[in-house]
């Protein structure tokens, strides 16, 4: 009996504990705040995803940017990284109940309205946005998944990852061709006099779980089906379940596609671009260029904005949205806990100043988020121009705190379906009833809202 | 000819004075009690005590406190005020979710692997039991699979198992989907057992090493040849071992979540959304923590029934051997 009191007693303590930090950070000071901030002797905590491809380079940055912000403010910086959004969220997850943590995290901007649905991120008000520098520095594009509306904006754009097609130059050279339409039928044509015996069309990623449901997302968009619009959902809409017919379509019907590829990630659908096989990569990012600066392909690419012209159409109906690629790149959030949410203000206008932009650039290849960084970049030997031109025509994804589970239900969508893709039985039928499971998903996620 | 059975061929136990029964005996007439009986310094437990309370049960009361609560991304920051459900994540979990079909996929191919594995792991401890040149190696080599970090195991039977990978060309099954699809299940069989195999191998060799060298003596003077020596002999002494591994690796298949997540990812593929991808799956993409937490009691309850009928059975057992506390 004495030991279950102890046990109670104990178990008392530790959520007090946690629930008294828990207010300590939520009744954090927030007054008035001259630019000039003193952080002498302080030390910012900041949780970002770690470039494992790049991580010296990474770290190189950060000491420069952490340079620059002691130089700035006299505060320090501790810097975090992680591996995986999985590690990410459990950081998250255990810093919001305990109320301690890293003041400052970098987040997918597909994260963001599920971070902005959990209320733990502060929300930017005037003196915020003034303390980094401004909303007007950075791309208005970029700011498009910042939050629900201007006034509810909880991140701020670090670094711009906008998705575009790679192709092979020399190939399309060789079929009479110059460059990717700007129509998925369009392209399409171009994919089947591309295949050859030598290489196909295009190197589709079926099997990744990142790639497929973008593609259908912006098909979806383009078509005028938003997917989800507040409380309601429309994956069932006859737009959608067309995109999914294109999207495998391209392996069963018009054979444009290696059929090896339905058990493909991004990364093996990028070798296969990069050995020469395919002759052109939809949903690539900037960040395969290193890869294929080394590979057989490197100086016979070049990178085109993927179509807007949605399947079946050959021009974009009136309620169709141009989206030539989600929001794609890091955010910073501030901790709603944090203790110096200012000091953290002042992080970020570091962070997104035009110098360490372009070092960022430089150093990790990543494209930077700001005007002026975009303007200063220098020469380099990739044309830039269509990652620029996508990160400006991005369409933010469905600001809802559901889309994790809405991507998940597109996503499973497809994984589902490749036996059936792969023996060639995968019909309309089967894929409208897949769609319909997904709906139904969707539609339990999204009652699920609350506030 | 009758042969004796292991009981049977274990004199120098039977021969043994019955310590725990003369020790008993001599304090129920009052003697000197053991030192285990007597002033126990029961404190020397505290720390292990205390490391039990930190670790197993304050988590586990939490995670059962979660199961009944509504938590998630929305109620996350405020957990203390989230309100009570009672037992509606249950309920919800067993009637709306795929939860019963997950823990079929989960039992069947965790039992499958298990059986698979046996045959495998007594055949190779009775072929390394013998002295050879190059025995060592051997043993060591039929180490590796299970030394392997479960993550490279994964990501090795995936380039394996891929459309225009080797085992499409060994077999000539181009195009075939191991990692989609009903073969998928069939191929996480596959991965586990390659994996735990060496285990069952481990226990086996341990139980083969207790065989006492007179008992192969005495069979061999009675005339046993290999086969009825191990049906007789050597069978009955790796039973209690091999059983215990069965046990430990089954419960083990149960809760390998690295395995299946390398190997399909997610969304996974449904032949192969076992328990524990399923509970990641609510708790981390869906972000239904409550919901997922009640998921995960329902498959600690699942791998508490085997656990304690074995250790029911292995209670039973020691009580009969000598020494053993009644």
């Amino acid at each position: 009996m004495k030991s279950v009191r102890s046990l109670a007693a104990l178990l008392a303590v530790a959520a007090a504990s946690v629930s008294l930090s828990g207010c300590g950070g939520g009744t954090a000071p927030q007054g008035p705040v001259s630019t000039a901030i003193d952080g002498k002797g302080q030390t910012l905590n900041a949780y970002l995803p770690a470039d494992s491809v790049n991580s010296e380079a990474q770290k190189a940055w950060f000491a420069e940017v952490g340079a620059k912000f002691k130089e700035e403010t006299g505060a320090e910086v501790h810097w975090e990284t992680f591996a995986s959004a999985n590690e990410e969220l459990t950081k998250i997850q255990t810093s919001v109940v305990s109320g301690q943590g890293p003041d400052l995290y970098g987040i997918g901007t597909s994260f963001t309205p599920t971070a902005y649905s959990t209320g733990a991120f502060v929300k930017l008000d005037d003196t915020l946005w003034s303390t980094m520098g401004g909303r007007d520095k950075f791309v208005p594009a970029q700011l498009g998944i910042s939050g629900p509306n201007e006034d509810n904006q909880i991140a701020v754009p670090l670094a711009t990852d906008p998705f575009v097609i790679a192709y092979n130059t020399e190939l399309f050279q060789a079929a009479g061709m110059d460059k990717p339409a700007n129509s998925w039928d369009g392209l399409v044509e171009q994919a089947k006099k591309l295949t050859t015996d030598t290489a196909y069309g295009m190197a589709i990623p079926y099997k990744d779980n990142f790639a497929p449901w973008k593609f259908i997302w912006g098909m979806s968009a383009q078509a005028g089906n938003p997917l989800v619009d507040g409380k309601s959902v429309s994956l069932d809409d006859s737009s959608t379940v067309e995109a999914y017919e294109t999207f495998f379509g391209w392996l069963s019907n018009d054979k444009v596609v290696d059929p090896a590829s339905v058990g493909w990630n991004f990364s093996q659908a990028t070798a296969e671009f990069a050995s020469g096989k395919a002759a052109m990569l939809p949903m690539a990012s900037s960040r395969i260029i290193p890869t294929l600066e080394k590979s057989a392909v490197a100086g016979k690419v070049k990178f085109a904005l993927l179509p807007t012209t949605p399947p079946g159409e050959t021009s974009r109906p009136s309620d169709g949205v141009e989206a030539a690629s989600i929001i794609g790149g890091t955010n910073l959030v501030i901790a709603d806990y944090s203790q110096q949410k200012h000091l953290a203000a002042a992080l970020i206008k570091v962070m997104t100043g035009e110098e360490a932009q372009l070092s960022q650039y430089t150093k990790l290849g990543i494209l930077p988020s700001t005007k002026a960084a975009q303007d200063a970049l220098p020469a380099s030997n990739y044309d830039y121009k269509p990652f620029l031109e996508a990160a400006s025509k991005s369409k933010a994804t469905p600001f809802t705190a559901a889309w994790s589970d809405v991507q998940l239900a597109m996503t499973n969508v497809v994984v589902q379906s490749l036996p059936e893709l792969s023996s060639g039985t995968l019909d309309r039928a089967k894929i409208k009833q897949r769609v319909e499971e997904a709906q139904k998903s969707a539609e339990s996620a999204v009652e699920r809202i609350k506030g | 000819m009758s042969i004796s059975t292991g009981k049977r061929l274990r004199p120098q136990l039977d021969d043994q004075p019955d310590v725990a029964s003369a020790t008993s005996k001599a304090t129920l007439n009052g003697g000197r009690r053991g030192v285990t009986q007597r002033n126990r310094p029961l404190w020397l437990l505290a720390p292990g005590g205390m490391m039990m309370l930190l670790i197993i049960v304050i988590p586990l009361l939490i995670g059962l406190y979660i199961a009944l609560i509504d938590l998630d991304q929305y109620t996350l920051r405020q957990w203390m005020a989230t309100p009570f459900v009672g037992l509606a994540n249950f309920i919800e979990a067993i009637t709306e979710t795929s939860l019963l079909k997950a823990i079929w996929l989960s039992v069947s191919y965790s039992v499958l692997s298990t059986l698979l594995t046996v045959p495998l792991g007594v055949a190779a401890a009775a072929a390394t039991q013998n002295h050879f040149r190059g025995r060592g190696i051997v043993r060591s080599l039929f180490l590796i699979p299970y030394v392997m970090p479960a993550f490279v195991v994964a990501t090795v039977w995936q380039t394996i198992f891929q459309p225009d990978g080797i085992l499409n060309q060994v077999l000539n099954t181009q195009g075939t989907l191991w990692l989609n699809g009903p073969n998928s299940y069939w191929a996480l069989v596959i991965a586990q057992v390659w994996s735990a195999w060496p285990f069952i191998y481990l226990m086996s060799l341990a139980g083969l090493q207790s065989v006492d060298h007179e008992v192969h003596e005495a069979a061999a003077l009675d005339g046993a040849m290999w086969w009825k020596k191990l049906r007789y002999v050597v069978f009955p002494y790796l039973r209690g071992p091999v059983a215990l591994a069965c046990l430990i690796g089954t419960l083990h298949h149960i809760n390998n979540f690295t395995l299946p997540f390398v190997l399909f990812g997610v969304p996974t593929p449904i032949d192969v959304e076992v328990l524990p991808i399923l509970t990641y799956v609510t708790a981390f993409q869906s972000l239904r923590f409550g919901l997922s937490a009640a998921m995960a009691i329902v498959s600690l309850v699942l791998i508490m029934i085997p656990l304690f009928i074995y250790l029911r059975a292995v209670k039973l057992d020691t009580t009969e051997e000598p020494g053993g506390t009644k």
